[in-house]
């Protein structure tokens, strides 16, 4: 019978990962997973088309595919693909999230969709969008949600148009069917050109068709290299042999399409890599998939023997990015979680183990997550918003699993793959706002410091959501459980007290390193800045839950509700503080958090409440317990 | 044990101050977004009591705005807390093996205490900004002012007589030291916006009599328009004032309006005295060094493709006045230059990527919160270590 279980779960979970890793697959003849594995330098660092594809897709419709008008699903790099070989079908398909398009002032946008709209559709409006835009606050922090929502709507059809052309000039269909005839007739007309304008400059005779012509191109390039959004052709090494000290690293610059072209002008060779990409379009649009495909390969050729080690770097990304490991970390949580509220139910002990196993599979593919994305950005995990949410999960689910080993309850794994859940689930919303994986700025350039107090300071916010967790569900289950008497009780109110000495500590250790870090990049050790205020706060509060346990002030429900205090000023130190956009610190900005921090809050306020009512309220053994210790003290002579 | 000695013993107390402190913090750094960081930290961190109202700002900020909470300030609070530490020492604790993290992690805290009330006292800090090619001598904040008798008369040397602007107040007389002259105050305002008086003006709004009667106003009539003084981060108050300048008979030689917005850019408001000439300006206050700094070279860097920094540099010489080099140095981001009991911090850049700026700091007491810090870490980890191997032993036996 037990066999059967284990089948059944591991089955359950194959068939969960299976399907994580498979939902990306096509069956076209053109290699579209090589050509995602492309390699463009955007935002400072060299990674995969696929990534932009995502990133850019994810800005403008908050998810990482797209519904044509057919009613197919079709992949982030599909869109990508359509958007820039064949924008005339890619102009209709809806993907500009608008939440609520009846309050922009737009008369019958609302009649066309809901939610989601093509670039046709929002075509009409262009002139509106415009004018309405000009006239918002300048200051971005100070626009209210409507005022948001044009600036969204702006932004993101300036994306779409910078994202449209970055493979290559774009036009009607007669141009990108004859992209290399372009570049030729371009290259070839060149000397005359330049020629032509001399001419002109000196009064002589010159050929004035050739000259309109040649200047129509310069005209075209010139705004296509302001546009262009991506940067996709690599600097050049072959015959720059005297130059030996610049050698190519991540930090060279490459070249968007449009400087690309205008550098020709200078009389620099026409990169193979922006003929290549004229040649996957022009294949793409007839159908030819060995075309295509060989072109891709081109590209992929000489991009290894420049930057072999980028190379393999943007490949592991490209896969990474379709692995998702937090997705399906977050299934698996949510699946643990489940067993383990069953198995206080029924079936108890092997559901306990199951749910131990599931955990743990979960928090190793977490852990994978974590490492791949120090492998692909040469950082510390900690570096952002988003990253650190990631972390405090990942710490959090750590601690959790070494309660869950020692106390197996049930109880330490639970809240463990609840916040392991809530934090990824945290993490990806905060990934709307497109790379995650951005470069850090100057003064938080310290691969040490980034490794030390960041990752410190981290890890205590995990330990005191993980204790104000714990606290929560002693509250619910002295209220509720029949079960839960005073053994357990103690056992439970240990585990908060251990996790909240390691949240004290961790918290502690990391903002005094980061004291010294100030010291270091400020000159000042402590700078009162919200941030800096955050870490104190849970540090005081650590320190509140210790002298109150050792002075025996609080007994074990007051200790629990302060751990559920710890929660709130655990999240204001996270988030919080960053919502007030004031300090050196305020780096990570986000706009809706307000409302989901003040959500956060009343919730534990609520918990907090419960465990304020009188102990006659509760129906477990261990809260008789004390309110026969009230009686007995209320009544000394009945004894 | 005496109820009051057992008072400021309790642990209760402890619990208390505490919480107080999360709550002083937390309100401390709303505030920030009213005030700012520096005038905040004054307010609340470097006070004995403190009153915050409800933000105007706020939502339902007009209905709201009477809402106020008195609480103790950061003074009081840390002044307490230490009381109640030795005061705990005194009387409750004994130095056992068992509890030496304990006693380690409270002399920690009583340092970090008193390092912090020290460098509230005794540490100055300044921007000192250089362009590329030049030096400078001197390092300014634009937090204070301070008006100033320059005697040029040395080629060699310039001779600087300053007086803190917390001294001129209306009506008041001061003597400026090692001087014969003396200066009355006619009126000081912390901030003012500062406007050419409207030429053919209407009757409708009456002209400010003009009160100074020398230097700049000569040429242009200015007015003055008292402002509030702003809080905000990087906000510069224009601190203006109307001097009126003594001579050693009693005889005024004039009155000047000065501000530090008559900088550089505008011609030297001259004063003569006699058979002496001086400069006379009211600038943010400055701090001159017994050496100079020469910037070679700076650089920003920026991440390819977009205007994320990954470096800013600054290569520079340190000098002794007659001009010889005493040392050379890189500032750069997470590593400052610690010379002549300052330190230098690469703080901010300008002019197109041709000045630099640095932030100047002097601060005797640095060494402390490291000593500190590391006397709470060490006694925390061994203190906690001692739980937990505890508890891992409990555990096993269980």
């Amino acid at each position: 019978m037990k066999i059967i279980f284990y089948i059944a779960i591991a089955l359950l979970t194959l068939s969960t990962i299976t399907r994580q890793i498979q939902s990306e697959r096509t069956d076209s003849a053109f290699d579209i997973q090589k050509f995602s594995e492309l390699p463009v330098q955007v935002g400072g660092r060299i990674k995969p088309l696929d990534s932009v594809a995502r990133n850019t897709l994810m800005i403008l419709s908050g998810r990482q595919y797209t519904i044509t008008p057919e009613g197919t699903k079709i992949s982030s790099i599909q869109w990508f693909i359509d958007l820039c070989m064949q924008p005339e079908l890619a102009d209709t398909y809806r993907i500009f999230k608008i939440e609520f398009p009846d309050e922009l002032g737009l008369e019958g946008l609302e009649a066309k969709s809901k939610r989601y709209y093509s670039y046709n559709d929002l075509q009409p409006y262009f002139e509106e969008i415009q004018t309405l835009y000009q006239n918002l606050e300048p200051e971005a922090k100070k626009r209210n949600a409507y005022e948001r929502q044009i600036a969204e709507i702006h932004n993101g059809l300036l994306l779409y148009n910078a994202s449209l052309q970055s493979l290559h000039p774009t036009g009607n269909a007669e141009r990108l069917n004859r992209l290399i005839d372009e570049y030729q007739s371009y290259e070839s007309i060149i000397n005359q050109g330049l020629d032509a304008i001399k001419k002109q400059q000196n009064g002589e005779a010159f050929d004035k068709t050739l000259l309109d012509r040649f200047i129509a191109y310069g005209d075209n390039y010139l705004n296509l290299s302001k546009t262009a959004r991506l940067r996709i052709i690599p600097p050049e090494t072959a015959d720059q042999t005297a130059d030996q000290d610049a050698a190519l690293n991540d930090l060279s610059d490459w070249k968007n399409v449009g400087l690309e072209l205008l550098d020709v002008m200078k009389g620099e060779r026409l990169s193979p890599v922006l003929k290549h990409y004229a040649q996957l379009t022009m294949a793409y649009r007839s159908d030819n998939a060995e075309a295509f495909n060989q072109g891709v390969d081109a590209i992929h050729k000489s991009f290894k023997k420049d930057f072999p080690k980028a190379e393999s770097r943007v490949q592991f990304e490209r896969w990474f990015n379709g692995f998702k490991p937090f997705a399906l970390s977050i299934q698996l949580y949510v699946f643990a979680f489940f067993l383990l509220a069953i198995s206080w139910l029924k079936w108890g002990i092997t559901l306990n183990r199951t749910a131990f196993w599931l955990l743990t599979l979960a928090f190793l593919i977490h852990t994978f997550g974590l490492i791949a994305r120090m492998y692909i950005q040469g950082r510390p995990p900690v570096t952002n918003l988003y990253s650190s949410a990631v972390f405090v999960g990942w710490g959090a689910v750590f601690l959790g699993l070494f309660i869950e080993k020692i106390y197996k309850n049930g109880i330490g794994g639970a809240m463990a793959s609840l916040i392991g859940f809530a934090t990824l689930i945290i993490a990806h919303h905060l990934a709307m706002t497109g790379d995650t994986l951005e470069m850090m700025r100057a003064v938080l350039d310290s691969n040490f410091w980034l490794a030390t107090h960041v990752i410190i300071i981290t890890f205590g916010y995990s330990a005191m959501f993980l204790a104000g967790a714990l606290a929560i569900a002693f509250i619910l289950m002295a209220l509720l459980s029949k079960k839960f008497d005073k053994d357990k009780a103690r056992s439970l109110s240990n585990m908060v007290y251990g996790i909240t000495c390691f949240a004290a500590l961790f918290s502690l250790v990391g903002t005094i390193l980061g004291g010294i870090w100030a010291d270091q990049s400020w000159g000042r050790f402590w700078g009162w800045d919200p941030k800096e205020n955050g870490a104190l706060m849970i540090v005081i509060m650590g320190a509140i839950v210790l002298h109150a346990r050792w002075g025996g002030i609080c007994q074990e429900r007051g200790i629990m509700l302060l751990a559920i205090l710890g929660n709130i000023v655990t999240a204001w130190s996270w988030f919080g503080t960053n919502l007030l956009g004031v300090g050196l610190h305020s780096y990570g900005f986000t706009d809706s958090g307000f409302f989901w921090m003040l959500l956060f809050a009343l919730g534990q306020l609520f918990v907090i409440v419960l465990g304020l009512l009188p102990w006659r309220y509760w129906a477990s053994p261990f809260a008789l317990s004390k309110t026969e210790k009230i009686k007995r003290s209320e009544h000394p002579k009945e004894h | 044990m005496h109820p009051i000695l057992k008072f400021f013993s309790s642990l209760r107390l402890t619990v208390v101050l505490l919480s107080l402190s999360l709550v002083l913090i937390f309100f401390g750094t709303l505030d920030q977004v009213e005030f700012g960081i520096w005038e905040t930290q004054k307010r609340y961190f470097e006070s004995f009591l403190v009153v915050w109202s409800y933000p105007l700002s706020a939502p339902a900020g007009d209905a709201l705005q009477w809402i106020k909470l008195p609480m103790p300030g950061g003074y009081l609070i840390g002044g307490m807390l230490l009381i109640n530490l030795l005061a705990a020492h005194a009387t409750r604790f004994k130095l056992t093996w068992k509890k030496s993290g304990l006693f380690c992690i409270h002399i920690g805290l009583i340092l970090l205490l008193i390092s912090e009330l020290l460098t509230d006292i005794v540490s100055v800090e300044s921007q000192m900004s250089v362009d590329e090619g030049s030096k400078s001598n001197y390092s300014e904040t634009i937090l204070d002012n301070e008006f100033v008798l320059i005697d040029r008369s040395n080629p060699q040397l310039d001779r600087v007589h300053a007086i803190p602007s917390s001294l001129l107040k209306k009506g008041k007389r001061i003597k400026i030291p090692d001087t014969e002259l003396s200066l009355k105050t006619l009126d000081y305002f912390p901030n003012a916006s500062l406007n050419r008086a409207p030429q053919d003006a209407p009757d409708t709004s009456p002209k400010k009599p003009q009160i100074a009667n020398k230097g700049l106003v000569e040429r242009i009539d200015l007015q003055v328009t008292p402002l509030a003084p702003q809080y905000a981060e990087d906000a510069i108050n224009t601190a203006t004032a109307y001097i009126q300048i003594i001579d050693k008979n009693e005889k005024a030689l004039g009155t000047w309006l000065v501000s530090n917005v008559i900088d550089e850019r505008f011609p030297p408001q001259i004063l003569a005295a006699g058979n002496k000439s001086y400069e006379i300006a009211l600038r943010f206050k400055r701090y001159y060094h017994p050496f100079q700094i020469e910037l070679i070279d700076f650089k920003h860097d920026k991440y390819p493709g977009t205007e994320i920094p990954f470096n800013f540099s600054s290569e520079v010489y340190i000098k002794d006045p007659k001009g010889a080099v005493k040392q050379k140095a890189l500032i750069y981001m997470n590593h400052p230059l610690r010379y002549g009991g300052l330190t230098f911090y690469q703080a901010s850049f300008a002019n197109n990527d041709q000045t630099s700026i640095f932030q100047v700091v002097k601060n005797p007491g640095w060494l402390l919160p490291y000593i500190s810090v590391l006397l709470m870490g060490l006694g925390m980890c061994f203190q906690f270590g001692m739980h937990f191997i505890k508890f891992l032993q409990k555990s096993r036996t269980r």
